[in-house]
């Protein structure tokens, strides 16, 4: 058996995927605890740090109050939907290492992108064509569906940078790719529920 | 168009061009009143588009690598269109806001108990504030890292779309000839 290149190596892998998991559940948690402190900060009469974070939001974020969930008697920084997101974000980020592991990088299956998706797509459709009004509680959950599939892109695909970046592995043109090949795989795409 | 081999001999893709093409459909989009209602969707949807231009550029198979690179660039540049169309959409921003600070106080003995004093302030406050160059370049550099990596999630779940390429079918192997018998030998 052929002994693998030094980039596909398990102890290579980890050493990239270690940093970026633990960046990205950092980064995921301050940002969820963001999206509280604004409103937090505005019951404090604390004017200055709210209007920063709901600024800091605002570029993603409509903020329409009729759709966000209150903390404090103000809403939160984002919208039900988008607070959803990012709650099932830090949930895949939780799940990650018992799905996916440290020693290598795959990226899910196309189809269980487009079955994550679909309520969420369906759920915003609706909305948009006034078939239907969805209460904060259903536009939630259909984020909370569709985060925990987004930690599993983003490790994947700065993991690979990190890669290029530190000469471990090199941008692979001709090579198979985002499929079965040296990096980016999808053999484990059956691991994600 | 490809730039010219590195040092490896390896083909890089130019990812310049798709960038910026769909970071500034994106940023404009999400830049919009009522159509910014898509929220972050905008961005992770220009990084797949990045990848879709960039697939259609490159020859060759697109790694999760290239998504995330492309989509980044791609989150950068909306966030300069977004820049440009926050100064764009002020006016407009500035009347919505100005109409509801009007509104507000014709009803205000109609107001329930419950609502949020946020509200209250901004009819108290008054008038827009306006436009400070120094938190509009802070702001380009938050909403750009922001931006960013949201670009990188949309650039990595366009390559997982988009990045393969369907390769040629290899021509069909020979059958081995089977050994030539006598003529009326299958009848």
């Amino acid at each position: 058996m052929a002994v693998p290149p030094p980039a596909m190596r398990p102890e290579s892998v980890r050493r990239a995927v270690r940093p970026v998991f633990v960046l990205a559940c950092l980064g995921t948690a301050a940002w969820i605890a963001a999206i509280f402190l604004a409103p937090y900060l505005r019951s404090r009469s604390s004017d200055a740090g709210a209007s920063f974070l709901y600024a800091l939001f605002a570029p993603v974020c409509h903020q329409i109050p009729g759709r966000s969930f209150f903390f404090r008697g103000f809403p939160l920084a984002v919208c039900a939907r988008c607070l959803g997101i990012y709650v099932g974000s830090l949930a895949g980020l939780v799940l990650y290492p018992f799905i996916r592991g440290f020693s290598r990088i795959a990226l899910p299956a196309g189809r269980l992108f487009l079955l994550a998706s679909s309520p969420i797509g369906l759920d915003f459709a609706g909305g948009l064509l006034g078939l239907w009004n969805s209460p904060n509680g259903l536009r939630f959950a259909t984020g909370l569906l569709w985060g925990p599939l987004l930690p599993f892109y983003f490790i994947a695909g700065v993991t690979e940078l990190l890669l290029w970046r530190t000469g471990r592995r090199k941008p692979s043109r001709g090579l198979p790719g985002t499929r079965p090949g040296p990096g980016l795989d999808n053999r484990g795409e059956k691991n994600v529920k | 168009m490809n730039n010219p081999a590195d040092a490896t001999g390896t083909q890089r893709p130019e990812y310049i061009v798709p960038a910026l093409i769909a970071g500034l459909a994106a940023g404009v989009l999400s830049g919009i009143p009522f159509v910014n209602c898509l929220c972050c969707l905008w961005i992770i949807g220009g990084g797949v588009l990045a990848v879709r231009l960039l697939a259609n550029r490159t020859p060759g198979n697109l790694t999760g690598g290239d998504g995330a690179l492309v989509g980044a660039l791609a989150g950068i540049a909306g966030a300069l269109a977004r820049g440009f169309m926050d100064i764009l959409m002020k006016p407009v921003n500035d009347a919505l806001v100005r109409r509801m600070q009007d509104s507000l106080p014709q009803f205000s003995n109609q107001m329930p108990a419950w609502l949020p004093s946020w509200l209250r302030d901004v009819v108290a406050r008054g008038t827009p504030r306006g436009f400070s160059l120094g938190l509009f370049f802070l702001n380009l550099f938050v909403t750009a890292a922001i931006f960013a990596a949201l670009g990188i999630l949309g650039g990595v779940i366009g390559a997982s779309v988009f990045g393969r390429k369907k390769t040629p079918a290899p021509p069909p192997a020979q059958a081995p000839q089977a050994p030539q018998g006598p003529p009326d030998a299958a009848v």
